[in-house]
């Protein structure tokens, strides 16, 4: 970075910045995926599954990631179910303890020829309660902090419609069919997509679960490195790619996308994961959820947001959606941890 | 002690040398196929290519020229995804691949369980097996299954979101004397315990070894709730649940 650290900047600057791997006042701390737990739902009275499916509620819990974490970030989606609810999954909406999650023992498709996005797949209540969440938080907000939105991309909706292992089995015994399905699945991605951007939000964290606890790294670059690069074209903001789990075999591939940024796991070192991307590509996280977040504390929260700074992750946040009985003295230790070590060390990472 | 070459099939020496790495699973292996006819190598061979076409194929024409079926299943069928788990477990082969050698594992046995049930051949052992309540990830657990089924136990397969009472009555009706639970969350960890507490509530929890497992789950978190064992991958879950049940490995 230039010799002149930049001004005070709002958390929206900041993360905005380091998406585009420009200089920034300090390293931002995002959550491209939910911080939402028991005891925020507590604190500010919006707990799941409403939280899930009334847009005031999903606006006053993903506001806590700002107002009670002090992240430069907030994320409504809370689950990655939103869409899937409406191309017609069946949802257990489970209760405030857990997450809700598609009934992918009763698939809804069998073939690529089922694939079809409904006409009312913007207006059914559980995307439009997405669209007015991130529209309320635009408005309380206003240009403080970055507001995040989620679309699901095809690989992970191929799941939920097929079934994990259904999905799975067509991609060896005909990937020209498995392909004719994510290219369909896609036009959702990218209309949710869109609307988000036009409902406010100022990036987009893109789930597509083709992780290395599942299938290998040439599946990513067969499948799905391509419909990667058109969604970084067709969608005008920066975009974060998500995918848990190992990853390292596949980050040289991801870096090729033109994705803004990669959310990696902490089965993957920052520096191993920093030497993979060399640079094409901003990495966010990768903070362990259930070993450190939940299970620890604050000291060692900090030692691995020491360890993610020291390698030059350009956004600090937890590794995945955060187990929600994490305790919020944790995960504000996040922010703590990157401002004390910034006071440390005068010059922040650029890129 | 036999040698790689006293295996006659091309293929299966192939695979031994390339993905097999601990000296007492290349002894294992070697030992096995050394022994074992051609057309059961040529069996084991199609669960490895996950070839279910040919697995079915080759099972008929098997019991047709007279091979019992149990010889079909140990030397072939479960000789075959013997090696399926190692090269799953060691990054060499994924889960797609790992569930089309299910599946042809599956096209053979289904020739083969019709004749060892009217034979009144018991399996191995009889396990039940579920994922925790509340938790909906049971990619691991069905891998679980499978080597299981693939090493020769009976599995009763409750599937996600399976409540305490739920694997108490599984237990009670099927007489298993093990039970194995899975958990991908965190949250549902917890219901892991819970279960266990109330096998101890309905006294019965000296009628079946329990055995956990799942991404989040430790050794440490399995001896804190009580459980009688851990396994970390689908390999260990076969080789604890023959040591829990005192089977030879
Ligand atoms: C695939 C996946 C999904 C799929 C599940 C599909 C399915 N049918 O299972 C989908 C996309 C639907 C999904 C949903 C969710 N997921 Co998920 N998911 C994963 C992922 C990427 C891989 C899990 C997997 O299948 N691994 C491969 C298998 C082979 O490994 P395994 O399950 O560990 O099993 C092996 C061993 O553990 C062992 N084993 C397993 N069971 C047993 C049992 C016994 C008895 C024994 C001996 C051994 C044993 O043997 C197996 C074979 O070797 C992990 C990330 C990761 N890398 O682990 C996250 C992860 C598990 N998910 C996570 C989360 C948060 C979720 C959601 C809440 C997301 C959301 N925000 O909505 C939902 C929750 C759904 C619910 N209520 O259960 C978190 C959990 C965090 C935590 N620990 O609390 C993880 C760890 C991601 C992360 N890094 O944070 N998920
Ligand atoms: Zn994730």
């Amino acid at each position: 970075m230039t010799a002149s650290a930049p001004r005070p900047m709002t958390g929206r600057q900041r993360i905005l910045a380091a998406l585009r791997r420009e200089p920034v006042d300090r390293t931002p701390v995002c959550n491209p995926t939910s911080v939402a737990t028991v005891e925020l739902m507590d604190l500010v009275d919006a707990p799941f599954p409403d939280a899930n499916r009334n847009p005031e509620l999903m606006a006053r819990l993903a506001a806590t990631g700002y107002t009670e974490l002090g992240f430069d970030s907030v994320m409504p989606v809370f689950s990655i179910i939103q869409e899937s609810s409406a191309l017609g999954c069946k949802i257990q909406w489970e209760q405030k303890d857990n997450w809700p999650t598609v009934r992918m023992r009763e698939p809804i498709w069998r073939d690529a020829d089922d694939v079809r996005v409904p006409n009312d797949f913007l207006t059914h209540p559980d995307t439009r309660c997405v669209l007015d969440a991130i529209g309320i938080l635009r408005r309380e907000l206003g240009e403080e902090v970055a507001i995040i939105g989620k679309t699901m991309g095809p690989w992970s909706l191929g799941y939920h419609c097929f079934g994990v292992e259904t999905f799975l089995l067509m991609s060896l015994d005909d990937p020209g069919r498995t392909k004719l399905c994510l290219d369909r699945l896609k036009e959702a991605t990218i209309r949710f997509g869109l609307a988000q951007i036009e409902a406010g939000a100022d990036a987009l964290t893109l789930p597509d679960h083709a992780t290395g606890d599942l299938v290998s790294g040439e599946y990513y670059e067969r499948f799905l490195k391509d419909l990667h690069a058109e969604f970084a074209e067709r969608l005008p903001i920066p975009l974060i790619l998500h995918i848990c789990g190992r990853t390292v075999d596949r980050m040289g591939y991801i870096a090729e996308t033109g994705m803004a940024a990669f959310h990696f796991d902490s089965k993957n070192t920052p520096d191993e994961s920093m030497e993979a991307v060399r640079d094409r590509i901003a990495l966010v996280g990768n903070i362990n959820n259930p070993e450190t977040l939940y299970a620890r504390d604050p000291e060692a929260v900090r030692a691995e947001v020491f360890k993610n700074l020291a390698a030059g992750v350009q956004l600090v946040g937890p590794e995945c959606a955060i187990p929600l009985q994490t305790a919020i003295e944790n995960l504000v230790e996040i922010p703590r941890a990157v401002r004390e070590w910034h006071a440390s060390h005068a010059h922040p990472h650029a890129g | 002690m036999a040698e790689l070459a006293d295996i006659a099939n091309a293929t299966i020496r192939q695979e031994i040398a390339e993905y097999l790495d601990r000296p007492v699973e290349i002894e294992r292996n070697i030992a096995l196929f050394a022994r074992t006819r051609p057309l059961m190598q040529e069996i084991a061979v199609a669960v490895i290519e996950g070839d279910q076409v040919a697995c079915d194929r080759l099972t008929r024409q098997a019991l047709e020229e007279g091979v019992h079926a149990l010889e079909i299943m140990d030397d072939g069928l479960i000789g075959g995804m013997g090696i399926v788990g190692i090269k799953f477990r060691e990054n060499f082969i994924f889960v797609p691949e790992v569930l089309a050698c299910a599946r042809s594992m599956k096209a053979g046995m289904a020739h083969i369980e019709p004749i060892l049930s009217a034979a009144g051949v018991e399996p191995v052992g009889t396990v039940v097996m579920g994922t925790v309540k509340g938790d909906l990830h049971d990619i691991g657990k069905n891998l679980c299954i499978m080597m299981l089924r693939g090493a020769g136990f009976s599995v009763i397969d409750l599937g996600v979101d399976t409540a305490p009472d739920q694997f108490i009555a599984a237990v009670e009706e099927h007489g298993a004397p093990l039970l194995g639970m899975s958990a991908l969350l965190t949250t549902t960890m917890p219901n892991m315990g819970r279960t266990i507490e109330a096998f101890i509530d309905a006294g019965l929890r000296d009628d079946v070894k329990i055995m956990v497992g799942g991404a989040p789950v430790t050794q440490e978190f399995a001896d804190d709730m009580g459980a009688d064992g851990y396994g970390k991958d689908a390999l260990a879950c076969v080789a604890l649940a023959k040591q829990l049940l005192g089977v030879a490995a």
